[in-house]
C-alpha cells in the first residue's frame, strides 16, 4: 500500500511538473526588421567586423552622452514595437545591439523605452565591431546616420478590476489573521 | 531506526516557517512604496496581493502552530530548507502577476535564482519592467545573500537558543558574537555600510557616465545590490555591458568581491584586524586561483585574437573572470559572445572558476575557497609525510581568523562537501547534453547554476525544458544551502511515510 502511495505521488509530482513547466512558447511575432539580426551579429561577430550595417530598433532606457558622443540602445527583439504591458506576446528575452553616435543624432530620439513607455524606434546605419578597440572590446556600432522609423509614445498598464478585487479581499483576510494572531493570548486557549 | 515525527514537531517548523515568511512579506513593503512613489499603480497591486498571501500564510501558520518548544538541530535544518520552498512559491506572485514569466515554474526559477544570489532568469521583456519589479527582483538578491534566515532572525526572533540552528541551516556557520541574533544584525550593520558607501559610488559615477539622477540612483542601487550579494542580476537586459566604462566595472569589481569575502573576515576588518586579508587562506586560495585562470583565459583568447589589444583582452577576461570567481554573474559580453568569441578554453576556465566559487559564510555560492585551501594543505601535508622519515610528525595549519591545525575530521568534512558540489555539477551537465546541449556549454550552464552564479552562454532560455528548469531549480537551492539543510527537509519527508510511530 505505501508503495503504491510513493508511486502515486511520484507520478503526481512530474505530472505537476510538466503542467507547470509547460510554458508559453517564445513566438516572436514581430520578427527582427533587420538583416543582419542582433543575434547573428553576436552569434558571428567575426563574419560582420568592420562591416557596414543597417540596424533599427526601439531606443531603450537613455541616451548616455559622453562630451560630443553618445551611447544608445536599439533593441530589435519581440517587444520592439509594442511591449508586454501594452499587450505584446511573450517572445523571449530582449535582444539588441549597442550603437555609439554622435550626441547631436542621438537627440532626435524624444522617448525612450521603459515600463511606462515604448520607444521610438531608429534605424542606424554604421560601422559593426566585434570586438571595439575604442571601447575596451565591447561589441557596438559605430553609427554615421540616424532616422527615426516611429515616433515613441507613453504605454498604458491601467488596474485590471479582477486584481483589485483580489488585493481587497485578501489583505483584509490578512488583516484579520494578524489582529486574531495578536489578541490569542487574551482569549485563546494556551 | 527512523522515527516518525509527532505533531510537536511539525507545529514547531510550521510556526518558524511562518515567521521566515512573514519576513519576506515585509520585505515586499519596499517594492510597493517604490510602485507608489512611481505610480506603477498595477504593479503596486500585485504587490498587496503577494504580501497578503504571505500574511495569510505566515499568521495562518502562527495560529495554527503553537508551541512553546525551541528548535533542535534537525528541526532547524528542516525550517532553514522547507522555508526557502515557501518563500519561492510566495515570493514568485509578484513575477507571475506582472505578466512577464511564461510559466509559474519560470517565475519560480527567477525568485529561486534571486533567494539564491545566481543571478539567472527567464523574465521576459526585462527592459520594459516596472521599478517596482526590478527593486524586488534586486532586493531579493540583496536579502538572500545575507540569507532570508538572517533576516527573519534580525527583527522576528527573539534570541531563542534554536534559532542558532536555523542560522546554519541556511549555509552560514559563523558566529561573529557569542549571540546569533546579535550575529545577524552584525551581518547586517556591515552590509547596509557597504550599501550606502557602494550605492554612493555607483551613483555618482552614473552622473558622471550621462545618466539622469533618478535612473543613475536606481541603478547605482540595483547594481550594488547586485554584485554585493554576487547576484548578477542587473536592472538592463545587457547587464553591465550597459554602461561602457570601465570606472563602472572597476566600482563594480571591488563590490563583488568584497561581498564574495567571509563575514568573519569583514568583522575582523570592521574590528581593526587588517592584516586577516593577506593571513586568511580564503582570501589567498581566491587570489591564487583567480589568478591562474585569468592567465589561462587570457593566453587562450590572445592566441585566438579576439580582442584588439592587451588592455581591451585583460579588462573583458579578469572582469568575467572575477564575476565567474565571485559568483556574482555580471557580464560585459552578450552570453552567447561565450561560444562565439570565448570558445571552448575560455568556458572551461571561466566554469573552473564558478565551481570553486567565493568564501564560505559570504554572499557567494561555490564549492568554497576554504575548502579548496583545506584540501589542497591536506594534499601537500601527505606528501611531506610521504618524504619525511617515518618517526616524524607532520602538522600543518592553516590561518582563518585564528591558526587552525588541519584534522582528519576537518579535511573530510571539506572533502565531502566538495565530493557532492563535483557529483551535483556533473548530474546537471549531464541532463544537459540528454537534452542535446554541447558539452561545454552543459558543463557552464550546470556549474552556474550550482554554484550561483548566474553567466549565461545562452542554454537558459524561457524555452528550455520545463525539467531542466526544474533542475537548475534544486541545483541552485542545493548548491546555496550546501547540501546537508536539504538532505534533512527529505529525510523529514521521508521519516513521515517510512518512520516508526
Amino acid at each position: 500500500m505505501r508503495r503504491l502511495a510513493s508511486v502515486l505521488i511520484a507520478v503526481v509530482l512530474v505530472s505537476g511538473a510538466l503542467v507547470l513547466g509547460g510554458c508559453r512558447v517564445a513566438d516572436n511575432p514581430e520578427g527582427s526588421p533587420n538583416k543582419p539580426t542582433s543575434a547573428e551579429l553576436v552569434d558571428a561577430p567575426k563574419a560582420w567586423d568592420d562591416k557596414t550595417v543597417t540596424f533599427t530598433g526601439e531606443a531603450i532606457g537613455e541616451a548616455m552622452v559622453r562630451g560630443d558622443k553618445a551611447w544608445i540602445h536599439l533593441n530589435d527583439d519581440a517587444y520592439y514595437i509594442k511591449n508586454v504591458e501594452e499587450g505584446a506576446h511573450l517572445g523571449g528575452y530582449n535582444s539588441g545591439m549597442a550603437v555609439w553616435i554622435d550626441a547631436s543624432l542621438a537627440k532626435e530620439i524624444k522617448v525612450f523605452g521603459d515600463y511606462k513607455h515604448e520607444g521610438g524606434v531608429a534605424k542606424v546605419s554604421g560601422v559593426f565591431n566585434a570586438a571595439c578597440a575604442e571601447h575596451g572590446g565591447d561589441m557596438d556600432i559605430h553609427a554615421t546616420s540616424l532616422e527615426i522609423v516611429a515616433a515613441g509614445r507613453d504605454a498604458q498598464d491601467p488596474v485590471k478590476p479582477g486584481k483589485l478585487m483580489w488585493a481587497i479581499g485578501l489583505a483584509l483576510v490578512a488583516g484579520a489573521l494578524y489582529l486574531v494572531d495578536r489578541s490569542w493570548g487574551q482569549w485563546g486557549p494556551t | 531506526m527512523i522515527l516518525r515525527p509527532r505533531k510537536q514537531d511539525h507545529l514547531l517548523i510550521g510556526k518558524y516557517t511562518g515567521k521566515i515568511v512573514i519576513g519576506v512579506g515585509i520585505l515586499m513593503l519596499i517594492p510597493l512604496v517604490t510602485s507608489l512613489v512611481f505610480q506603477e499603480w498595477d504593479t503596486a497591486v500585485d504587490f498587496v496581493i503577494s504580501m497578503s498571501a504571505c500574511f495569510i500564510f505566515g499568521f495562518g501558520t502562527q495560529l495554527v502552530c503553537r508551541t512553546e518548544r525551541d528548535l533542535s538541530w534537525s528541526h532547524g535544518l528542516v525550517v532553514a530548507s522547507g522555508s526557502w520552498i515557501v518563500a519561492t512559491i510566495l515570493g514568485a506572485l509578484p513575477h507571475w502577476l506582472s505578466g512577464h514569466e511564461g510559466s509559474y515554474l519560470d517565475a519560480m526559477f527567477d525568485v529561486m535564482s534571486g533567494y539564491t544570489t545566481t543571478g539567472m532568469y527567464l523574465l521576459q521583456d526585462l527592459d520594459h519592467i516596472s521599478r517596482g519589479l526590478n527593486m524586488w527582483r534586486h532586493l531579493l538578491t540583496y536579502a538572500g545573500g545575507q540569507g532570508i534566515v538572517v533576516i527573519a532572525l534580525t527583527f522576528l526572533f527573539k534570541g531563542t537558543a534554536g534559532a542558532y540552528k536555523v542560522y546554519v541551516g541556511e549555509g552560514k556557520d559563523e558566529r561573529l558574537l557569542p549571540n546569533v541574533v546579535q550575529t545577524a544584525r552584525a551581518i547586517w550593520l556591515v552590509s547596509l555600510t557597504w550599501l550606502g558607501i557602494g550605492t554612493a559610488a555607483l551613483f555618482g559615477t552614473g552622473i558622471l557616465l550621462g545618466q539622469d539622477p533618478v535612473r543613475a540612483f536606481l541603478h547605482g542601487l540595483w547594481v550594488f545590490m547586485g554584485a554585493w550579494s554576487t547576484g548578477g542580476f542587473a536592472p538592463q537586459s545587457y547587464n553591465t555591458l550597459w554602461f561602457h566604462s570601465i570606472s563602472y566595472e572597476v566600482v563594480t569589481v571591488v563590490i563583488m568581491i568584497a561581498g564574495s569575502l567571509n563575514f568573519a573576515l569583514h568583522w575582523a576588518l570592521w574590528t581593526g584586524n587588517r592584516k586577516e586579508v593577506r593571513r586568511n587562506i580564503e582570501t589567498v586560495s581566491f587570489a591564487t586561483t583567480l589568478m591562474v585562470i585569468t592567465i589561462v583565459a587570457t593566453f587562450w583568447l590572445a592566441k585566438a585574437g579576439v580582442y584588439p589589444d592587451a588592455m581591451s583582452l585583460f579588462r573583458k577576461a579578469f572582469y568575467q573572470l572575477a564575476s565567474g570567481h565571485t559568483t556574482t554573474g555580471f557580464s560585459t559580453i552578450y552570453s552567447k559572445a561565450f561560444i562565439s568569441q570565448w570558445g571552448p578554453v575560455g568556458m572551461i576556465a571561466t566554469t573552473i572558476a564558478m565551481a570553486i566559487g567565493a568564501s564560505a559564510c559570504s554572499t557567494g555560492g561555490g564549492i568554497k575557497g576554504i575548502r579548496l585551501g583545506i584540501i589542497t594543505k591536506a594534499f601537500l601535508q601527505d606528501i611531506r609525510r610521504m618524504i619525511s622519515p617515518e618517526s616524524a610528525v607532520v602538522r600543518a595549519k592553516f590561518h582563518h581568523i585564528r591558526d587552525i591545525f588541519l584534522e582528519d575530521g576537518l579535511v573530510r568534512s571539506a572533502l565531502t562537501i566538495t565530493v557532492a558540489y563535483l557529483t551535483m555539477y556533473a548530474l546537471a551537465s549531464f541532463m544537459g547534453t540528454l537534452y542535446g546541449y554541447p558539452l561545454v556549454s552543459s558543463m557552464f550552464e550546470a556549474v552556474s547554476a550550482g554554484s550561483n552564479t548566474g553567466l549565461s552562454c545562452g542554454v537558459t532560455d524561457p524555452a528550455m525544458p520545463a525539467l531542466m528548469k526544474i533542475a537548475y531549480i534544486l541545483v541552485m537551492w542545493l548548491g546555496r544551502l550546501e547540501f546537508m539543510s536539504v538532505f534533512a527537509l527529505i529525510g523529514y519527508a521521508y521519516s513521515m511515510v517510512r518512520g516508526r510511530r
